[in-house]
C-alpha cells in the first residue's frame, strides 16, 4: 500500500465526517421530534447501511472515545481494498463484528440518524431530487473513494496529457483549469480560511479540512495517536492468572545469592560504622559557637606588628555645614535668580547641595540620594588610592597656611642702601623717554626721547643742561665711559651720531674735536663700505655715521674706543663696531644665526663680546676670530635686553614675556635662576657698577630692584632678593618703563619712562 | 639602549616591581573580578598610588604585599570552596534531584570575618576608629525596604535594626552623645568614645527609595562585613557595662517598635539585676498576660524587670561612673529633671535616643509607653504640629528642635522660641561648623554663645561695650537679645577706628622717612624743575607697599610651590567669597525687612 492511496483514503474518511458533523450541528439546530427513517431502495438501504456504518463507526468514536486497535486496523483495511472491502477471511470476521458493534451503536445513536435524515427530508421540498443525486454521489465518494483509476502509477506519465487518469467507468477525467498566483493569492486573502484548502493532486480537485481533521493532522505531525482521546498510557491489564499456577514460567532454580545476605551491604555497614567509631559521622548537630564573642579582650595583642604594609585609614567624610540644616539661616539660602545661575553652570561646578528650608521636622523628606551617596562612599573605600599625606610641621599639607611656603628671605633692612623711593623727575621731554644714560662720573644724565630730542641733566638738581633736537625718534644714547672723553653716542633711525657735549676741561675739549674731526678717512673695507659711512654732522658739529638699517642699540667698549651698533639684520652685518680714534669700522668676523637683540662687551676680558639673539645668548672673543666660546640657552621666548655683572662672570637677561634670568656663565649654560617678576615685557635690566644691585623695567609701568650678591667663593651661589617695586610712572600709548640705568657710583636708579618723565630713585 | 632595558635574568626593581596592576593581580590570584573585589572590601585592602606608574596612567595599582598577603588569606580557598559547593548544587538541581540539592543546601559551606576584624583592628580604638562609614551604612539599611530585587533579605534589615538599636542603646546609656544635628540628609550624631569622635548618619524614618544607579552587591558585601565589626564593637561595648550580649528583649516593646526603650530598660535591669533580686510586678506581669502567657516570655520579663518604676530605669549604678570626665558629666545632667512626653507626630525613635543620652525621662504616646500623657510631673511636652488639642498649664509644650538645639549649646534654651504654633523655630544650626573659622557668624549663633556664657555667669566682653555696662549677666542677655544689630555696628565702628589709626600711624612712619630723604633734598641746590607732583606720586598707598612686600618672596618661590600657594590662594579667596556671599544676602535680607 501507497502513501499516497493511504492519505486519499484517510481523506475520504475524514470529509465524510466533517459532512456528518455538519449535518449533526444543523439538527441540533432544529431539534424536531425524531421521525422514522425513510428508506428509498433496498439498494439505497444497504448502501445507507453502509453509508451509516461508516458513519457511526465514526461518531462513536467520538462519543464513546474507544477507538481500538480493531477498528483502527478495520479502517486501513478498508482503505486497503478500496471498493470492495469485505473479501478477505479476517476482514470478513472484522467487519462482521464491525457490523455488530455499528448496530448496537445505531440503537443508540438513533436520533442521530434520525435527526439527519430529517433535517434532510425538510429541505427536501425544492431541492430533493438534487440532494438525493448528491447524497447519492456522496456516499459513492465514500464507497470508491478515488474517482481518479489510474492506480498507483506515477503522475508525471500524465504531466504533459490533457487528463489526469480514467473515471470507473474508462472515461478520461480532464484536467481543471489551473489557478494562476493571483487568483490563489485574492482567495488566500478572501477567505481566513483558505489555508485549510489542499489540493489533491492525484484527483485533481481541491479539498477543505475541517478543523478536527487539521487537529487530527496536527497530532500525527507531532507522533501522537491522532485521535485526541487516545490513552497511549492505559492501565496495563494482565490477561494471565497466575494465582492457581503450580510451576513458575522458569524452571532455573533459585540463585543462592537470594539466600544470603548481601556482601555489598556488609561492607557499607562496615564502612559506616568505622566512620560511626571515628566520629567522622555525627548524629547530633554540632553546637553553634556564639557568633559574636570578646574579640578585643586584652590589648596586649597590639604590640605585635602587623608583617603587611601600614593601614592608611581612610579620611573621614566630611562634616556638615550650617547651609545643610534642614531650617538654615535665611541667608544660606540662595535666592531664585542664584538658583537659576547654577542651572546654567556647568554640572561639575554646579554646587552639589542646595540649602532648603522645611518649616517642622515632620515636613522633612526622605533624602533621595542617601542609598547612592552611601554607595559612593564605598566606591572611594575601596576603589581610591589611598596616600599617606605629605605632612609639613605637624599640619597636613592642607592645613598649612599658605604664608609658610614663601621663602624666607633675609630681610631688606639688612640689604641697604637700595633706590626705594622716587626723588627727582626731570621733565622736559615732549615724548616717551626711549634711553636713558648716565655719564661715568655720575654728575649728568643724558637721555633720548620719541621726540628726538637729547637732552642733558645735572643729576642732583634735575637741571636741563642742553637739548639736540633731531628730526626723527632718538633709539639710544650711550655715554662714553671714559671720564676725560664727554661724548654721547645716540642712534637716530639709520645714523649714529657721536655729539659733544662740551662737558669738561678745555683741554679735554681739545682733544674731543681733534677725535671727532673727520680729517682723511681710512680704506674701509669693500663689504663695510657698502652698509656703514662715515660722514661729519652738520648741524651740531660731531660724527654721523650711517648705516643701511635703523639702529637699535648702542654700546660702548669699556675702554671709550670701541662702539658696537646693532641692526636687525643676520649674519655679519648685524652687528658692526666703530672705532673712534681710527674712524674705521668693522663687521662681525663671524657668521652668527638669528637677528641680534643687543650686545655688550666684557667688562674684564678685553677680546669678549656678547651677542644676545632672540632665543639666546652668545659669546665671542673677537681677537681670536673664532666661534662662539658659549652658548647661553636662555629657555626665554624672546629676549629684549641684557646686563652683565661687573665681574664679569653673571650675566641677566630681560625677555618679552616679563621673565628674567640670571646666568652664572661659570657654572652652566643654563640659568642659574628664572624669575617671573613682570606681567609685561621687560624692557631693560641693569646692573649695579659696584652695589651688589640690579634692575628690571618692564611695560606694565614698574621697575624691581634685586639684591644680587655675587660672592667671590666659587662654592656659593649668588644671592638674589627681590628688595623692592618702583612705581609711580604712568602708562601711556601701552608702554611702561622703558629704561632704567643705575647711577655709577650711588644706589640710585634711573628709569625711563613713556609718560616722557624722567625719574630718580634714591635710598 | 632603550630606556627601560632589563638585562634578562635580572629582576625587576622600584616601583616595577613593588606595584602591580588589578589585571596582573587577578590573574595570580586566579580569581574573578567579582570575588576579588570582595576580598579586597573585606580584607580592607586598596590601590596605591605609585611615584611612577609603569603600566600607564589609566591603571589601578596594588601594591605587591597586598596582594601576597591577599594570596595567603584562608577566606580565599574559602569561597573557592563555596564556589564549587554551589556548582554541586547547580547540579542536581539540573538533574532534577531535588533532595540532594536540599541535603547540599542544608550543609553550605560558610564562612566567619571575625579573624578579619581583629586583623584590620588590632585594638578596640583601631575599630572605633574606623567606626563612622559603618554605624552610617547600618543605619542606612536599617530603614531600607527588604527586596527580593535586590537580594537584600528581612532578616538582614532585621539584624541592621537591632544592631543599630544595640549601639544607641550603649551611647545613650552611658551618655556619650556629643552632638546632634537633624540635616536634609537625616540626622548626625556624634559620640564620643575613648576619645574617638564618632559621627554616624541616620536617615529620616520615612520610606526610602531604591536607585537603579547603585550596584547592590558592593554595598551588601560592605555591609556584611560591617554587620560583624559593629556586632563585636557592641559585645565589647556591653561587656564593659556587664550585661549580656546579645540582649534579649521585651518581645511586647518589640512588638510595639520600642526596641530602643526595651534595650535601655535591658541595660539597666541587667546591670543592675546582678544585685537585685527579680521580682516580678503584679502590674506588669497581668499586663502581659493579656497579650500573651508564654512562659519563656514571663521568664524574660521578671528577668528584666527587677523593678518596674520607670522613673528607676535610667537610675545608674554608681560605681560605673567614677571615671566619667566633666563633659560626661555635663551631658548627663543637661536634662536631668525634666520629663519630656513625645507627642504621636514627633520622631520618636530619634528623640528616645538623645533625651536619655542627656540624662533626661522620656514617654511617648502609645502602648508600651513607661507614663502616661496625663502625667502631672511632665515638664515638656513635644509636639510637631500647628496646635496641641488640650494643653495643660504644667508643662510646657515645645517643638523638638528645641531639644536639638538645647544638645548642641549644652543649656537649657529659653524655650519662648520653640512654643507650639507660635512661627517657624529659630535656625537650627550645625555643630561641627567653627564659626571663627568660617569667617560668618549667625546670628542665632551668636545669641546662643551669650545665653552660655550668662549661664555659665561670667561675662563675655563684648566687642564696643565696656566691662563696667555687664555688671548683670541677665542684663546683658537681654541686651544681647535686643540690641544685637546695635553693638555689631559699634563694634564695627570700633574697628574701622582701630584700622584709621593703624593707617594713621603708617602714615607717620612714612613722613618720618621722608624727612630723612629730604635731608638729601637740602643738600643739593634748589632744583630747577618742578618736582612738587613727585612728591606725592612717589609715595604709593600703604596698601600696594605692603602687597609687594608680601608678593616679594613669591618671585623666588620655585614653580611647583608658586603654583601651591596660588592654589590655596584660590581656596582661601571661594571660601572668603561664599562668605561674602551670605553676607550680601543677609544685607539683602534686612533691607526687604
Amino acid at each position: 500500500m501507497t502513501k499516497k492511496k493511504s492519505e486519499a483514503a484517510n481523506e475520504d474518511q475524514t470529509r465524510d465526517t466533517k459532512k456528518k458533523s455538519v449535518s449533526a450541528v444543523k439538527s441540533s439546530q432544529k431539534e424536531k421530534p425524531v421521525l422514522a427513517k425513510q428508506v428509498k431502495s433496498s439498494k439505497e438501504e444497504e448502501d445507507l447501511l453502509l453509508d451509516s456504518a461508516t458513519d457511526s463507526d465514526y461518531d462513536g468514536d467520538s462519543l464513546s472515545g474507544s477507538l481500538n486497535s480493531d477498528d483502527f486496523d478495520s479502517d486501513v483495511f478498508d482503505s486497503e481494498d478500496d471498493a470492495s472491502q469485505k473479501e478477505t477471511e479476517g476482514g470478513d470476521k472484522d467487519s462482521s463484528e464491525d457490523e455488530l458493534e455499528l448496530h448496537g451503536n445505531e440503537d443508540s445513536d438513533d436520533d442521530d440518524e434520525g435527526e439527519q435524515v430529517d433535517s434532510e427530508n425538510d429541505e427536501e421540498d425544492g431541492s430533493d431530487e438534487e440532494r438525493e443525486v448528491a447524497e447519492e454521489s456522496d456516499s459513492s465518494e465514500d464507497e470508491v473513494a478515488p474517482r481518479n483509476t489510474v492506480g498507483d502509477v506515477p503522475l508525471e506519465w500524465y504531466k504533459d496529457e490533457k487528463h489526469i487518469g480514467y473515471d470507473i467507468t474508462g472515461k478520461k477525467i480532464t484536467k481543471k483549469e489551473k489557478q494562476d498566483k493571483l487568483d490563489s493569492f485574492l482567495a488566500n486573502m478572501d477567505d481566513s480560511k483558505n489555508w485549510r484548502k489542499i489540493y489533491d493532486e492525484y484527483n485533481d480537485e481541491e479539498v477543505e479540512l475541517t478543523k478536527e481533521e487539521s487537529k487530527l493532522i496536527r497530532r500525527m505531525l507531532k507522533g501522537e495517536a491522532p485521535h485526541a482521546d487516545f490513552d497511549p498510557y492505559a492501565p496495563y491489564v494482565d490477561w494471565f492468572k497466575w494465582d492457581d499456577a503450580i510451576h513458575p514460567l522458569s524452571s532455573a532454580p533459585e540463585p543462592k545469592r537470594r539466600f544470603i545476605p548481601s556482601k555489598w551491604e556488609a561492607k557499607k555497614v562496615v564502612k559506616y560504622v568505622r566512620a560511626i567509631r571515628k566520629g567522622l559521622i555525627k548524629f547530633d548537630k554540632p553546637e553553634e559557637e556564639p557568633n559574636v564573642y570578646l574579640l578585643w579582650g586584652d590589648d596586649s595583642a597590639s604590640d605585635q606588628k602587623s608583617k603587611h604594609l601600614t593601614y592608611i585609614p581612610p579620611p573621614k567624610l566630611k562634616l556638615p555645614g550650617h547651609e545643610e540644616s534642614y531650617n538654615p539661616s535665611l541667608e544660606y539660602i540662595p535666592t531664585e535668580e542664584e538658583k537659576a545661575a547654577y542651572e546654567l553652570m556647568y554640572e561639575e561646578d554646579r554646587p552639589k547641595f542646595i540649602p532648603k528650608r522645611f518649616t517642622s521636622l515632620r515636613s522633612i523628606p526622605a533624602y533621595e540620594n542617601a542609598l547612592k551617596e552611601s554607595f559612593d562612599r564605598c566606591l572611594d573605600l575601596y576603589l581610591c588610592p589611598r596616600v599617606r599625606k605629605k605632612r609639613v610641621g605637624a599640619h597636613s599639607i592642607i592645613n598649612i597656611d599658605p604664608e609658610s611656603l614663601k621663602p624666607k628671605l633675609p630681610s631688606r633692612k639688612d640689604l641697604r642702601p637700595y633706590p626705594n623711593s622716587c626723588y627727582l623727575e626731570y621733565k622736559g621731554h615732549t615724548g616717551a623717554v626711549t634711553s636713558v644714560s648716565p655719564d661715568c662720573s655720575g654728575q649728568w644724565i643724558a637721555s633720548g626721547s620719541a621726540d628726538g630730542s637729547v637732552r642733558i641733566w645735572e643729576v642732583e638738581t634735575g637741571r636741563c643742561l642742553k637739548v639736540w633736537q633731531f628730526k626723527e625718534a632718538v633709539k639710544c644714547v650711550a655715554w662714553n665711559p671714559l671720564p676725560d672723553f664727554p661724548i654721547l653716542a645716540v642712534a637716530i633711525g639709520q645714523d649714529l651720531v657721536i655729539l659733544n657735549t662740551e662737558l669738561g676741561t678745555d683741554e679735554e675739549q681739545q682733544k674731543i674735536e681733534e677725535l671727532l674731526r673727520l680729517g682723511t678717512l681710512p680704506e674701509q673695507d669693500e663689504a663695510v663700505a657698502a652698509i656703514v659711512s662715515w660722514l661729519p654732522d652738520e648741524t651740531y658739529g660731531g660724527i654721523k655715521i650711517k648705516h643701511f638699517k635703523n639702529i637699535s642699540y648702542v654700546d660702548w667698549h669699556p675702554r671709550g674706543d670701541y662702539l658696537s651698533a646693532v641692526m636687525s639684520a643676520g649674519e655679519t652685518r648685524g652687528v658692526v663696531i666703530h672705532q673712534l680714534s681710527m674712524h674705521k669700522t668693522q663687521r662681525l668676523p663671524i657668521k652668527m644665526r638669528g637677528l641680534p637683540v643687543c650686545t655688550l662687551f666684557h667688562p674684564t676680558h678685553r677680546g669678549m663680546f656678547i651677542i644676545a639673539t632672540k632665543k639666546n645668548v652668545r659669546v665671542f672673543n673677537l681677537q681670536k676670530r673664532e666661534l662662539a666660546i658659549k652658548k647661553l640657552e636662555t629657555g626665554l621666548r624672546e629676549i629684549s635686553s641684557m646686563a652683565i655683572h661687573p665681574g664679569g662672570d653673571n650675566l641677566i637677561v630681560g625677555s618679552k614675556e616679563g621673565k628674567m634670568c640670571w646666568f652664572d656663565m661659570d657654572l652652566s649654560s643654563k640659568p642659574y635662576k628664572t624669575l617671573k617678576n613682570h606681567p609685561k615685557d621687560i624692557t631693560n635690566v641693569a646692573f649695579h657698577r659696584s652695589y651688589p644691585l640690579f634692575a628690571s623695567c618692564s611695560e606694565d609701568s614698574t621697575a624691581y630692584v634685586f639684591h644680587g650678591k655675587v660672592y667671590s667663593d666659587l662654592n656659593e651661589n649668588p644671592l638674589i632678593v627681590p628688595l623692592e617695586i618702583l612705581r609711580g610712572h604712568s602708562t601711556s600709548s601701552n608702554r611702561g618703563v622703558l629704561d632704567c640705568k643705575f647711577h655709577p657710583r650711588q644706589p640710585w636708579l634711573f628709569t625711563a619712562g613713556a609718560d616722557s618723565v624722567i625719574k630718580l630713585y634714591c635710598h | 639602549m632603550p630606556k627601560h632595558y632589563r638585562p634578562a635574568g635580572k629582576k625587576k626593581e622600584g616601583n616595577a616591581a613593588r606595584y602591580m596592576t588589578r589585571s596582573q593581580a587577578l590573574k595570580s590570584l586566579q580569581v574573578n573580578l567579582n570575588l576579588f573585589r570582595r576580598l579586597c572590601i573585606v580584607k580592607g585592602i586598596f590601590p596605591r598610588e605609585p611615584k611612577k606608574k609603569v603600566k600607564g596612567n589609566h591603571h589601578t595599582y596594588y601594591h605587591v604585599k597586598d596582594i601576597s598577603f591577599l594570596q595567603h588569606e584562608p577566606l580565599l580557598e574559602k569561597f573557592r570552596e563555596i564556589k564549587t559547593y554551589q556548582k554541586k548544587v547547580q547540579k542536581a538541581k539540573a538533574k532534577k534531584n531535588e533532595e540532594l540539592a536540599r541535603l547540599l543546601l542544608t550543609r553550605q559551606p560558610t564562612y566567619k570575618l571575625d579573624r578579619l576584624i581583629r586583623e584590620r583592628y588590632p585594638t578596640f580604638i583601631d575599630a572605633l576608629r574606623d567606626l563612622d562609614d559603618c554605624l552610617t551604612m547600618v543605619h542606612l539599611f536599617a530603614v531600607l525596604p527588604a527586596s527580593d530585587r535586590e537580594n537584600l533579605e528581612v532578616k538582614r534589615v532585621h539584624n541592621c535594626r537591632r544592631l543599630s538599636h544595640e549601639w544607641q542603646a550603649y551611647i545613650s546609656r552611658t551618655h556619650a552623645l556629643r552632638k546632634v544635628f537633624v540635616s536634609v540628609k537625616g540626622i548626625y550624631y556624634q559620640a564620643e568614645l575613648e576619645g574617638q569622635k564618632i559621627t554616624w548618619l541616620t536617615p529620616h524614618a520615612i520610606q526610602q527609595v531604591f536607585t537603579n544607579d547603585v550596584d547592590f552587591g558592593v554595598l551588601l558585601t560592605f555591609l556584611e562585613f560591617y554587620e560583624t565589626l559593629l556586632a563585636f564593637t557592641n559585645f565589647k561595648l556591653y561587656h564593659s557595662l556587664n550585661v549580656k550580649y546579645p540582649p534579649i528583649l521585651d518581645s511586647r516593646l518589640e512588638a510595639l517598635a520600642a526596641d530602643l526603650y526595651a534595650l535601655s530598660r535591658y541595660i539597666d535591669a541587667s546591670s543592675r539585676g546582678m544585685t537585685v533580686e527579680p521580682k516580678v510586678d503584679a502590674s506588669s506581669s497581668s499586663q502581659s498576660n493579656d497579650r500573651a502567657e508564654s512562659e519563656l516570655r514571663l521568664a524574660q520579663l521578671q528577668h528584666q524587670l527587677p523593678s518596674s518604676e520607670p522613673g528607676a530605669l535610667m537610675h545608674l549604678v554608681a560605681d560605673k561612673e567614677v571615671e566619667e570626665d566633666e563633659e560626661t558629666r555635663a551631658c548627663k545632667s543637661l536634662f536631668k529633671d525634666l520629663k519630656f512626653f513625645l507627642s504621636r507626630e514627633v520622631p520618636r525613635e530619634s528623640l528616645l535616643f538623645v533625651l536619655p543620652a542627656f540624662g533626661g525621662t522620656v514617654s511617648w504616646e502609645g502602648e508600651g509607653a513607661p507614663f502616661k500623657e496625663d502625667d502631672e510631673s511632665i515638664t515638656h511636652h513635644i509636639i510637631d504640629k500647628p496646635s496641641a488639642g488640650h494643653m495643660y498649664l504644667s508643662r510646657e509644650y515645645v517643638q523638638p528642635q528645641w531639644i536639638y538645639d538645647c544638645v548642641n549649646a549644652r543649656i537649657i534654651l529659653p524655650t519662648e522660641k520653640y512654643l507650639v504654633g507660635s512661627r517657624i523655630p529659630p535656625p537650627h544650626l550645625s555643630p561641627f561648623v567653627d564659626n571663627e573659622a568660617e569667617g560668618y557668624v549667625p546670628d542665632y549663633a551668636e545669641t546662643i554663645k551669650r545665653l552660655q556664657a550668662a549661664a555659665r555667669n561670667d561675662v563675655l566682653p563684648l566687642p564696643g561695650v565696656g566691662k563696667e555696662d555687664l555688671e548683670d549677666p541677665q542684663n546683658l542677655l537681654y541686651a544681647g537679645f535686643m540690641s544685637r544689630t546695635e553693638e555689631i555696628e559699634a563694634a564695627e565702628n570700633k574697628k574701622t577706628m582701630a584700622e584709621r589709626e593703624k593707617q594713621y600711624h603708617e602714615e607717620l612712619k612714612k613722613e618720618l622717612k621722608k624727612e630723612v630723604t629730604g635731608s638729601v633734598v637740602d643738600d643739593v641746590a634748589a632744583p630747577v624743575v618742578e618736582e612738587g607732583e613727585g612728591e606725592e606720586s612717589s609715595v604709593p598707598d600703604a596698601a600696594q607697599i605692603a602687597q609687594d612686600t608680601a608678593d616679594m618672596p613669591t618671585l623666588m618661590m620655585s614653580r611647583k610651590k608658586r603654583k601651591l600657594y596660588d592654589a590655596m590662594k584660590i581656596g582661601q579667596k571661594k571660601k572668603s567669597e561664599s562668605v561674602e556671599r551670605i553676607k550680601q544676602r543677609k544685607k539683602n535680607l534686612k533691607a526687604d525687612q
